[in-house]
């Protein structure tokens, strides 16, 4: 490894410079940043986040409408599905569905005319919800009498 | 200090030429693209960019009054393939695999299909691999996201009911619209309106997000109620078809309907519409489009004698126990009118008329009344013109009135017990309506309400036409039609067993082209009410040409009998009495 002989270059001319600089900058310690401009860096850095903006914007717009055309296909599925479920209940409350389901259960027809029974008691009074259950009834609140007919009241004339 | 300028020389001066000419056409260009031919390319742009598409309403549902599901329309997908994308085998195969194991279809012969339509019309862009696909299966092909595969939202309507009331409530086509029956009359209402949705479209055809749109949704369609019930149409189908077979019959009509509103309960008809069993290719489908009960004209024959009676009676020219002499004929201007069976009875009263369904007693009691308030009274009972039925397709059947060409009295004579005269199933049941309710002519219906798409119910109300006879005259003929059931020593087969009834038969021959009429085809029909002090229900059984040549009353009275006495006893009314009255009570 060869050895450096004789002053490193440049270092007698950085030691000049200091010799003939105010004494207060001799005493500051040297800041890598000390020569940026902020005003111009703000500039930059808000440019540069108004540029973003814009990308950012779309992004969350292109999200938020797949967001919607999702909610679209499950209104659209639901719809479909609720069509569906109405056409089962149809079906379900069919005549021929009730008359199978009475079938598997041993009904049949009746063979024989009806007989009619005519009963001459009144029947059982209609059930009744006890009160307990019941919002309570709403209150009817009076108008209130106004101070001059009060005074009307008071006074003695004829009626 | 002064520039020195060097002289251009070709090789300078050519290409600035040529590109300041060029220069001058691309600008030229740009100027008849974008100002001279701007609304050109802009509305190409539009095309390119900007996509409609028609959202269809779902179509209205058809309950009964009872809430229960006669018509529904389900969300389903119609599958099709974009045939220029199958033109690409790789892409085709496995496509057509996956899509033959989701519709249980033989891959290759969905391929075949598509490539004998391509065939068929080079032009074609998507061709149709099967209609109305069950909705989890289209989905299910939606997420496999095959390639030229392509569903679209599409609705089936379905049937609950199976063939219950299927001539009522007609069908529709593969656009979703009515083409008969109740489908096709309410289509308006059923269909409701499109929607469109016009948007901005990327390079693949979806919407672009937030782009620019215009969406107007679609207005479901309304739901209707009928008055049908279904318990009762369905025992009404059932009734006649037996009757049918029993007394083998070319068809039939059973009709019920509540006097006292014009709602009909149900409406049955023989040949009918089955959704079972339909079939465009064969041409008799086309015919059960119709519904016999509204379209059907037919002489009714001895149930118009209620008719002559009800008028006679509210005009005052005769009562029940009004008198005449019944030779068993009547002789007008030399054309002798002979009873059924040629039976003279004698002297006979209004009531006997009725009772042994004597024609000479109609022509008498027309006689007495007077042609032209005879051809009032018919006119009133809305013989001639049309009940206004909520069903498409009803005929207004017609008579010779004396201001026609070719009018005799002979005409007004067999009128008067029904023949020349030629009515619907349902104007008969109008006219015996008003004859029952206290003398109200209220036109038939069978939409009981619409419910729009807020669940708000508008109900349709009863429209009375006319009064044609007063309420007394209604109370006389309600009690000539209960004796015509059962008096003293007589019960006819048309008498129900639990309630108190009024009706009246006829057998009526079917007229043949040469103005005679065929001894051996005849419609044999009976109408009745009940209970007889407060009417609830009236039915009007009709059988055309029944083979067994049996009469109205033996043929179509006791279906009607027992038709009052079960669907009484279904609509909870409590019966007149435990069984029939011994005969020497009456």
């Amino acid at each position: 490894m060869a050895a450096i002989r004789g002053p490193i270059p440049g270092a007698r001319t950085r030691a000049r410079v200091a010799a003939h600089a105010p004494a207060a900058a001799r005493g500051r310690v040297a800041h890598p940043f000390g020569s940026i401009n902020w005003w111009v860096l703000g500039g930059i850095i808000i440019v540069g986040l108004s540029a973003l903006l814009p990308v950012i914007q779309s992004s969350m717009v292109t999200s938020e409408g797949f967001s919607m055309q999702r909610s679209q296909e499950q209104v659209a599925n639901l719809n479909g599905q609720i069509s569906i479920l109405e056409s089962e209940i149809g079906q379900m409350t069919s005549i021929g569905r009730i008359e199978q389901r009475a079938q598997e259960i041993g009904l049949q027809p009746p063979l024989a005319d009806p007989t009619f029974i005519h009963v001459n008691v009144p029947g059982p009074a209609p059930a009744k919800i006890p009160a307990s259950y019941l919002p309570a009834p709403a209150t009817t609140q009076e108008h209130p009498q106004s101070w001059w007919q009060s005074l009307f009241d008071w006074l003695p004339l004829p009626h | 200090m002064p520039v020195d300028r060097t002289p251009g020389t070709r090789r300078i001066w050519l290409p600035a030429i040529l590109l300041g000419i060029f220069a001058l056409v691309a600008i030229a260009r740009l100027v008849q693209i974008q100002v001279v031919e701007h609304g050109h390319y802009s509305t190409v742009a539009d095309k390119e960019l900007i996509d409609k598409t028609t959202v269809y309403a779902r179509r209205g549902a058809i309950v009964d009054r009872n809430g229960n599901v006669l018509a529904i329309s389900v969300d389903t997908w119609d599958i099709y393939v974009n045939a220029s994308v199958w033109q690409d085998a790789s892409k085709a195969g496995p496509a057509s695999e996956a899509l033959g194991k989701l519709l249980s279809m033989d891959p290759a012969a969905i391929r075949t299909s598509v490539t004998s339509a391509t065939q068929k019309d080079p032009d074609i862009v998507q061709v149709l691999v099967k209609r109305d696909v069950p909705y989890a299966i289209g989905t299910a092909i939606i997420h496999e996201d095959l390639d030229g595969v392509v569903p679209v939202a599409d609705h089936e309507r379905d049937h609950p009911e199976g063939d219950l009331a299927a001539s009522l409530l007609g069908l529709t086509g593969i656009d979703n619209s009515g083409l008969a029956g109740i489908e096709y009359q309410y289509n308006a209402i059923l269909q409701g309106t499109p929607g469109k949705s016009i948007f901005e479209r990327d390079t693949v055809g979806d919407p672009i997000p937030f782009g620019q749109s215009v969406a107007v949704p679609p207005k479901p369609g309304q739901d209707l109620v009928l008055t049908i019930d279904r318990n009762i149409q369905q025992m009404a189908e059932q009734r006649l078809h037996d009757a049918i077979v029993e007394h083998r019959a070319k068809g039939g009509q059973l009709i019920v309907a509540d006097p006292n509103t014009g709602q009909i309960l149900a409406l049955a008809s023989e040949p009918g519409l089955k959704y079972s069993t339909l079939d465009f290719n064969d041409p008799a489908t086309t015919r059960l489009l119709q519904n016999s009960a509204v379209s059907n004209l037919y002489e009714p024959g001895s149930e118009f004698k209620l008719v002559t009676a009800s008028a006679a009676i509210d005009a005052g020219a005769v009562t029940p126990n009004t008198t005449y002499y019944d030779p068993g004929y009547v002789d007008i201007g030399g054309t002798i009118i002979h009873n059924w069976e040629d039976e003279a009875l004698g002297e006979q009263t209004m009531l006997g008329v009725l009772q042994n369904s004597l024609n000479s007693g109609a022509v008498f009691m027309a006689q007495q009344l007077g042609e032209e308030k005879f051809y009032n009274y018919v006119k009133a009972f809305g013989f001639g013109q049309p009940t206004g039925i909520d069903l498409p397709g009803e005929a207004v059947g017609h008579y010779r009135t004396p201001s026609d060409p070719g009018f005799s009295p002979v005409d007004f004579a067999t009128q008067s017990f029904g023949q020349s005269i030629t009515v619907t199933p349902l104007q008969m049941i109008q006219a015996v309506s008003a004859i029952v309710n206290g003398g109200k002519l209220i036109a038939p219906h069978i939409v009981k309400a619409t419910i729009d798409a807020n669940g708000v119910e508008h109900s349709v109300e009863p429209k009375v036409a006319g009064n044609p006879i007063s309420p007394e005259t209604s109370a006389t003929m309600r009690m000539m039609m209960h004796y015509d059931l059962e008096s003293p020593g007589y019960r006819s087969e048309g008498d129900p067993k639990y309630y108190l009834a009024g009706g009246k038969s006829s057998t009526a021959n079917v007229p043949v082209s040469n103005g005679g009429y065929n001894d051996l085809t005849q419609i044999a029909s009976f109408v009745e009410f009940a209970p007889l002090n407060d009417p609830k229900v009236l039915v009007l059984v009709t059988l055309d040409e029944n083979q067994d040549l049996e009469t109205g009353s033996i043929a179509a009275g006791p279906v009607a009998a027992k038709f009052i006495d079960d669907v009484l006893r279904y609509m909870n009314v409590a019966p007149d009495r435990a069984d029939y009255p011994p005969y020497d009570q009456g």
